[in-house]
């Protein structure tokens, strides 16, 4: 790497780099400065009748009992469905990546048919199916026939969660899936060639082969969608609006309706710094993880 | 070489569509600034080209000023009109939900147009009905004219009462119990009335039917007193022993109000009208609109509905009050009314044929007995507190008193 | 030897099941989708309907293009969905430039870059617009293209799968006197197929969804996109499933036709020890 052109990195990057900027970094900044403040419509349209008022919203919104759910509430999306997206993706891909026939390259396209659903067509046909009467939700004619007692799926703030994760793995795991296909199609067959004239076996091909082999990939998955849950905001949206009692609000739910129902543009800012500033954590947390393991190998 | 070049073509493709961008996003700064002094920018909530269209063409062909409307879906209108707001770049004209009028007022996106509402023969406010008025007047000035207007009213399935013994609707709020017991009798997964958990407005509405006057004269909150407290109580009732759902039935409403009537009664507005002749086939001439049940106090229901406004900062006010004043026309509001069925809010309008069918003259009648919600802009962020306590009080089971003592010192905070 | 291809045809026998299993699982919404809106509303609504239509009607869409401007909302979306392409682009470039040098500042340049993507999109809403309505870019194509134009998540993807690239590949090309753009757009790109699919994908249904900059930042409909249409439709025609069925399964075919076409890049595979 010694001979390139010292422009060059910059020529390539500089685009990017611009426009992020400009309409990412800038915002951040922005959006800090507007959470001292006590920004609302009316300081939208008139700057002078915006106040300073130091730290309050951060203070407050750590004080509001919604936050602390909403934020609970997050953590458990975090906790629950990221280990799921990682590993039912992973899994789908490995199933699909064994063949190569017509029907294999079909599977790719109905797992991913989920991601590629609009979302207004999602939440009517979820709703539908999530429907807590015998006679319409399908999910509760599924469990009738095998002899279990409906379920309130949207209605009982225990359960009303554990829905919302079950939808969103259905619209989450297509796209992780493909990129677990490429980086699947991108492992050399001789290594397997070899394991398998060594007489390994599926299993230990796939531990000490596969996953090795998908180690970036995975961290890729798990560092995204662990931001995405952070963020999880459509399908409590359009499904519960955060109900029953607030058991399904996320944190960015709580912005949204802060911001931009109620024109609390301050607290919601401070409210989405706060949030800014776990996921970096978070992030870094992992980043470390994973440069470390990376040591440990050389 | 062939699978070289094959290879290249996907480069070479996002190279192109990078150029086009460049071109493109150049040629697309001078199609536009064509404010000219005969024309005049609209923006309408929903799809124009159905509703409006035809009225705007009249216009048109009438004072030679072309409209250009833009339709902004209602899901996303808030989000726009504060961007608008932000950059002070709104159209001439917008039309603004009367819940909004304080807001958006109070943020000085309105111009003040009293002297033409004083001085323009059909935007006097004698010619709308007072409910609707009452949304565009603050500080004794005047931001808005009434455009399209809607309240309240009951709907419910005449045979099904029938065979309760009603023959007619429910007329207070102890009918309107009793017949929802009744008619939640009829079997498993039967309800009588339907106790709306998301609007935001119902308790408020039920608790001035209460005497509650929400707001006392200094402005505070009296949601702890017992007028508003025994609402939430009343409510609560219908919750309790089964005969309103707890929850969104996630049904149409071909089945929760056409076939066997699961919810038989429910209070809405007009456009309920559409949806139920459109998606039913089966009840024709079995449901009816009735007057709003009384509460101890009166039948009081919520107005609701639009107004048409002048943004702040147009530089064609005239243009703009031209296009306001014609659509106020009794004959435009009626020509609207039969694109949209959004109820005219002029009164003169309301003796057209059109309205005088029963179903539809129910509204203009209730409209005569009909006020909107407080007009503060806080109200949104009360009434979205309220329905979170009042969530945890059918479902939760707290104590009602002691949500609304919260909810009053809560929205007390929020008004200093 | 016989044996052993048996073992391999059971072994996708029961890989077979299982994808189907989950398979109908997954797409049993889409497929619901799909045919409803081939269906009228009153039979969406009667609950009585089965999976498949009684009477087939293209009713539905001809209603799209009838009571909507769904023509106009079209070309929209296809010139917005173009120029993200150029986006994608862009990505690449960086990913390029993050993978494959070393200089000043890189680190710090591509935790930055990875930062933006932890903001929440809702509080940038509104500072963007603001910078943007400063830069004299609202009711332009520039203003609803520019702010996600480029993204985090595809400079990643693209940084971490051109750094597996053989150096001695680029270093070969310079040697022959290639210029750093040339062994990008010949080399680079080209190797980079089944990400460039991947992304490809992504690209296309971001730009084929784009909806909030569309609505904001237009000041007439001449800029509004399906997106948008859909909304308009959702909240005029609420209780019309059948409608807005077809106005989603016309967004979605698009998206399978796009599918379809790169998946044969993905399916391609990437083999560099090969091509050394």
């Amino acid at each position: 790497m010694k001979s390139a052109n010292k422009k060059a990195p910059y020529f390539f990057i500089s685009p990017a780099i611009i426009l992020l900027l400009v309409f990412s970094i800038l915002p951040i900044f922005i959006a800090l400065f507007i959470s001292f403040t006590d920004l609302s419509l009316a300081g939208l349209a008139d700057w002078s009748r915006v106040n300073f008022i130091g730290i309050d919203n951060y203070k407050n919104i750590l004080a509001d009992p919604i936050f602390i759910k909403a934020a609970g509430n997050t953590i458990y999306y975090v906790v629950i469905g990221v280990p799921l997206v990682v590993i039912i993706s992973l899994g789908l891909a490995i199933l699909i990546n064994v063949g190569d026939g017509r029907f294999f390259s079909f599977m790719r396209l109905v797992f991913y048919s989920p991601s590629i659903t609009n979302i207004v067509a999602v939440s009517v046909v979820w709703t539908f199916l999530y429907n807590p009467n015998i006679a319409i939700g399908l999910f509760n004619q599924i469990l009738d026939l095998v002899g279990i007692a409906p379920v309130s799926w949207l209605l009982d703030p225990a359960v009303a969660k554990l829905s919302l994760i079950i939808l969103a793995l259905w619209r989450g795991t297509g796209i992780n899936m493909l990129i677990f296909l490429a980086a699947l199609q991108g492992i050399p067959p001789e290594y397997y060639e070899a394991a398998e004239l060594d007489g390994a076996s599926k299993w230990n091909q796939l531990r000490y082969i596969t996953v090795p082999m998908l180690k970036f990939s995975i961290f890729f998955v798990s560092v995204t969608t662990i931001i995405g849950w952070l963020q999880f905001f459509e399908e409590p949206f359009v499904m519960t609006e955060g109900g029953p009692l607030n058991s399904t609000t996320s944190i960015s739910l709580f912005l949204y309706r802060n911001g931009f129902q109620l024109n609390e543009f301050g607290y919601a800012a401070a409210g989405s710094l706060i949030l800014f500033v776990v996921i970096i954590i978070i992030t870094l947390f992992q980043l470390r993880g994973q440069l470390k393991n990376n040591e440990n190998e050389m | 070489m062939k699978k070289w070049h094959k290879k290249t073509a996907l480069g070479a493709l996002t190279l192109a569509s990078a150029g086009l961008l460049m071109a493109c996003s150049g040629g697309s700064n001078e199609s536009e600034d064509s404010a000219s002094s005969d024309s005049v920018t609209f923006w309408y909530m929903g799809d124009g080209n159905e509703h409006i269209q035809p009225i705007l063409d009249d216009f048109t062909e009438e004072t030679g000023i072309t409209v250009d409307i833009q339709s902004i879906p209602w899901s996303s209108s808030h989000d726009k009109l504060l961007t608008a707001v932000a950059s002070g770049d709104g159209p001439d004209v917008v039309q603004m939900g009367t819940t909004w009028m304080a807001e958006f007022v109070d943020a000085g996106a309105l111009q003040d147009i009293s002297s033409y509402v004083e001085s323009e023969d059909s935007l006097k406010t004698e010619n709308f009905f007072e409910g609707s008025v009452a949304t565009t007047k603050f500080d004794d000035a005047y931001y808005g004219v009434p455009w399209y207007t809607e309240t309240r009213a009951l709907y419910y399935r005449t045979d099904l009462l029938e065979e309760v013994g009603y023959s007619e609707a429910p007329k207070d709020w102890e009918e309107l119990e009793d017949a929802a017991i009744k008619l939640s009798k009829r079997g498993d997964d039967m309800y009588g009335f339907q106790v709306e958990s998301n609007d935001p407005s119902f308790a408020f509405m039920f608790a001035r039917q209460n005497g509650s006057e929400l707001f006392d004269e200094d402005g505070k909150p009296v949601f702890n007193e017992a007028p508003f407290v025994e609402t939430v109580d009343y409510l609560n009732t219908f919750m309790q022993n089964g005969s309103s759902p707890k929850q969104d039935l996630g049904l149409d409403i071909s089945q929760t109000f056409g076939g066997d009537g699961i919810v038989p009664m429910f209070i809405s507005g007009p456009w309920m009208i559409n949806s139920i002749n459109d998606s039913t086939t089966d009840i024709e001439g079995k449901w009816a609109t009735a007057l709003l049940p009384a509460g101890s106090e009166n039948n009081l229901s919520n107005t609701g509905g639009a107004n048409l406004a002048v943004f702040n900062g147009t530089e064609n006010e005239e243009n703009a009050v031209a296009l306001i004043e014609f659509l106020s026309r009794p004959e435009n509001q009626l020509a609207f009314f039969e694109n949209s069925n959004s109820l005219p809010a002029a009164t003169v309008a309301w003796e057209d044929e059109a309205l005088l069918d029963p179903i539809i003259a129910t509204f203009g009648e209730q409209l005569e007995n009909s006020e909107a919600m407080p007009l503060i802009p806080e109200f949104e962020r009360i009434s979205a507190s309220y329905l979170e306590d009042w969530e945890e009080i059918y479902l939760g089971g707290a104590d009602i008193q002691d949500k609304m003592d919260e909810l009053n010192a809560e929205t007390e905070n929020l008004l200093q | 030897m016989n044996s052993y291809k048996k073992a391999q045809k059971r072994n996708k026998v029961i890989v077979g099941v299982i994808l189907i299993i989950g398979g109908i699982i997954a797409v049993t919404p889409f497929i619901w989708m799909m045919l409803s809106s081939f269906k009228t509303n009153a039979e969406i609504v009667s609950m009585e309907s089965g999976l498949l239509p009684k009477e087939w009607t293209f009713q539905n869409f001809i209603d799209l293009f009838e009571k909507m401007n769904f023509g106009v909302y079209l070309k929209n979306t296809l010139i917005i969905t173009a120029f993200s392409f150029g986006g994608m682009f862009l990505n690449a470039m960086a990913g390029y430039g993050f993978a494959k040098y070393r200089f000043k500042g890189r680190n710090s340049l591509f935790i930055m870059i990875l930062a933006t993507m932890m903001i929440p999109g809702q509080v940038t809403m509104i500072p963007v617009y603001l910078i943007l309505n400063n830069l004299g870019l609202t009711n332009t194509l520039a203003g609803i293209v520019l702010p996600g134009l480029v993204g985090a998540y595809g400079i990643f993807l693209f940084r971490q799968f051109m750094s597996t690239i053989s150096d001695e590949l680029l270093e070969a090309a310079r040697l022959d006197g290639a210029s750093e753009f040339y062994i990008f757009t010949r080399i680079i790109i080209p190797l980079s197929k089944p990400i460039l699919a991947v992304q490809g994908i992504l690209t296309f249904i971001a730009g084929w969804n784009s909806f909030m900059w569309p609505l904001i930042i237009a000041n007439d409909e001449k800029y509004y996109t399906l997106s948008v249409g859909l909304q308009l439709l959702q909240g005029q025609y609420g209780n019309n499933y059948a409608l807005q069925m077809a106005g989603a399964t016309f967004m979605v075919v698009p998206i399978i036709i796009i599918f379809l076409t790169f998946q044969k890049y993905i399916l391609q595979g990437f083999n560099v020890s090969g091509l050394k």
